[in-house]
């Protein structure tokens, strides 16, 4: 299969990632949108990984899946947090920063 | 190499200290002897290696160590040194972890050497989230604070996003050369840039400039240096934000340079944005917490010249910015932790109660506007010379120089405040014999920057 | 480096026929399990059999009560441990061929790990009971 497809299909969903990130309110969707982003970063390393013949970028993907996953409990525990405070994950309620 | 390893092993064992032992001046004391430790590792490895030589590779070619790679870890371990002098006893009262909290600090100085020494992209993700994920954390310490909690959430999901771009850009770059190493990515012809490395290098652009807070990827600096405890505030103000544009430097100069001639334009319109939106945005401050951070943004933007100039005396010039404009502003936020009020009424009427403390704020804001003979008007001179030999820079020096007399309306506003307006301002608890000497030390050190520069480049 | 590449160069259709195995298998196994307990398993349904089963005692409340910050912990602490394994595949794949560096390689980053796994425990994170 030529690369454009894994090309078009990557950068669909990371499209739609972002713009999930930029509409939504709920954090928590916010947050699996941004996972969706990095998920369409690693089909598009994998891809090329077999488009160059060259194992690196499976070894980038598992250190990307580790690092999403240390984000995830970080990130977690802090939407956690958050929730315990305000009983709400919409991010709408964050501006209490802006006087 | 041995400040990575020392780095990460002090972290582990200042993370053990909570469990042995419960005092908090005790660990603070602990923390400062560990950082001691690190920066006699740091000096050892600059010793280690002799003046004008070459790079070593290490790790299959994934880290290249330079000596100036290797001086800029020592002058930030330095500056976190003095950091942690100057206010560890404000990051105790920040919450109950006083261990954590340290030991977070290593981590993410591990982050700052390995974005020191990157000669491959996967290490640059890895050193940037290293950075970024123990400064989440930090920013939602204060546990009890609603304001923190947001900063902290706020704070976590534009960091996520970026790492997403920063990635995508990554990837795009392995797809048009099928390496990530950056030495032997070859961009010195104009023939082996395509769509998809253009591409990528946007991708970078916007994600470094969300790590730096560079307009229009600011929005969220104001909030969460606002919102987070100001200890932490000072810290990631100051080295982390150092420690991104150094890494910036590195991967714009050294791999993209050739090329510079595709990039140029977009980061010019970046920089230009970035001290318009600053400095007129400072202005209009009430608190002066809020004003450090949009002055952070501003001086963003003076270090984004050495980016864009892309020559000998820019990366000498991003050294001294980062040290003159991090000693600077440690300092300054040291002053604003020992404060109850953080507006400029909370500063009125200060240097009658306390001169000795008005007196070293005026210093540190002096240097943050640029004035002679202060650490910031030689960083503020470095970058700007390095634009105009750049030669097709000189509207935007014209530009700058214009917000940097901008930039002195809100520092000034402050000593004003000090000095000429009635007030009783309240403090956490009298200054210390120990708190003035470091303060004066701190000034001094702003003083030998701006007087002094080339000692702080001597060894490269 | 390239053992994922390596096995994926004779592509072929006939190379799929394990997996096809595997996942006969698996379906097969979980569909008799779950047709033999229906089958074997006695079946009286009275009205007292047929109610929700809580220890005996009439059920009590909602379902949908906040759950304790406890169990959060350990999931998110699970899904720490359980993602750093993946470093071991490609050890595993390699293992010979790294031979004594990559094995001091991996005892240091299990040691890295074991010093975070012991961090947790003495700050009492997985203790389960208050």
């Amino acid at each position: 299969m030529p690369i454009q497809y894994y090309l078009f299909l990557s950068m669909a969903l990371f499209c739609i990632g972002i713009a999930g990130t930029l509409m939504r309110r709920n954090a928590i969707i916010i947050f699996m949108c941004i996972e969706l982003m990095l998920n369409a970063v690693n089909l598009l390393l994998v891809a090329f990984s077999k488009m160059w013949h060259d194992a690196s970028a499976q070894i980038v993907v598992f250190f990307i899946m580790v690092v999403a996953a240390a984000e995830v409990a970080v990130g977690l525990a802090i939407i956690v947090l958050m929730y315990r405070k305000v009983h709400s994950v919409d991010i709408n309620i964050l501006n209490r920063l802006k006087h | 190499m041995k400040a990575i390893i020392a780095a990460t092993i002090l972290g582990v064992i200042m993370m053990f200290s909570s469990i042995l032992m419960k005092d908090k001046k005790a660990i603070i004391t602990i923390a400062a002897l560990l950082l001691a430790v690190l920066l006699g590792v740091n000096i050892w490895d600059v010793m280690a290696t002799k003046k004008g030589s070459n790079f070593t590779f290490l790790f299959n070619n994934m880290i290249l160590i330079s000596r100036e790679g290797l001086w800029f870890n020592m002058l930030m371990t330095g500056c976190t040194f003095l950091y942690v002098l100057l206010s560890g006893k404000d990051i105790a009262r920040v919450g109950t972890h006083t261990a954590e909290y340290f030991a977070l600090i290593f981590f993410i100085l591990t982050g700052v050497y390995l974005l020191s020494s990157y000669n491959n992209l996967l290490i640059l993700f890895i050193g940037i989230e290293i950075l970024s994920i123990p400064q989440y954390i930090l920013a939602g310490s204060d546990k009890k604070n609603l304001k923190s909690s947001e900063a902290a959430l706020k704070y976590f999901l534009m960091g996520a996003f970026t790492t997403g771009i920063l990635m995508m850009g990554v990837t795009l770059l392995y797809g048009s050369t099928g390496t990530f190493e950056l030495t032997r990515m070859d961009f010195i012809h104009q023939s082996s840039v395509n769509g998809m490395s253009l591409a990528g290098i946007i991708f970078l652009i916007i994600a470094f400039g969300f790590k730096v807070s560079a307009a229009p990827m600011h929005t969220w600096t104001p909030d969460v240096y606002d919102g987070a405890p100001t200890p932490f505030t000072a810290f990631m103000a100051t080295i982390v934000k150092s420690a991104a544009f150094y890494a910036f430097i590195r991967l714009f100069q050294n791999t993209f340079g050739g090329i510079s001639n595709h990039w140029t334009i977009v980061l010019s319109i970046i920089t230009a944005l970035t001290l318009f939106i600053g400095n007129l945005t400072a202005v209009f401050q009430q608190s002066v917490k809020r004003m450090l951070a949009y002055s952070s943004i501003a001086q963003a933007g003076f270090m984004l010249f050495a980016i864009l100039s892309n020559n000998a005396v820019a990366s000498q010039g991003i050294i001294i910015y980062a040290v003159a404009y991090s000693v600077a502003t440690i300092g300054m936020f040291a002053v604003l932790m020992k404060l109850k009020d953080y507006t400029y009424d909370g500063f009125n009427g200060l240097a009658k109660k306390e001169p000795v403390l008005a007196f070293v704020t005026t210093i540190f804001l002096l240097s943050l506007a640029g004035i002679p003979l202060t650490g910031g008007f030689m960083a503020k001179y470095f970058v700007l010379q390095a634009a105009i030999m750049q030669g097709q820079l000189f509207w935007l020096v014209i530009f700058a120089l214009l917000m940097a007399a901008i930039s002195a309306y809100y520092y000034f506003r402050v000593i004003i405040a000090m000095y000429f307006k009635q007030g009783n301002p309240e403090l956490h608890e009298p200054l210390s014999s120990g708190d003035k000497f470091m303060l004066a030390l701190t000034c001094v050190l702003v003083v030998l920057i701006g007087i002094a520069p080339q000692l702080f480049l001597a060894s490269i | 480096m390239n053992f994922l590449l390596l096995a994926a160069e004779q592509n072929t259709p006939f190379n799929y026929l394990p997996i096809a195995l595997q996942l006969l298998i698996a379906v097969g196994f979980v569909g008799i399990m779950m047709g033999a307990t229906h089958l074997l398993g006695p079946k009286r349904r009275t009205k007292d059999k047929l109610i929700n089963f809580e220890s005996g005692i009439p059920s009590v409340g909602n379902a949908r009560q906040p759950m304790s910050v406890k169990y959060f912990l350990v999931a998110i602490l699970f899904v720490l441990f359980d993602v750093e394994v993946i470093f071991f595949y490609p050890y595993a794949v390699n293992f010979r061929e790294l031979g004594q560096e990559g094995f001091l390689a991996v005892l240091m980053f299990v040691g890295f790990f074991l010093c975070g796994f012991i961090y947790i425990l003495k700050k009492g994170a997985l203790k389960w009971e208050d």
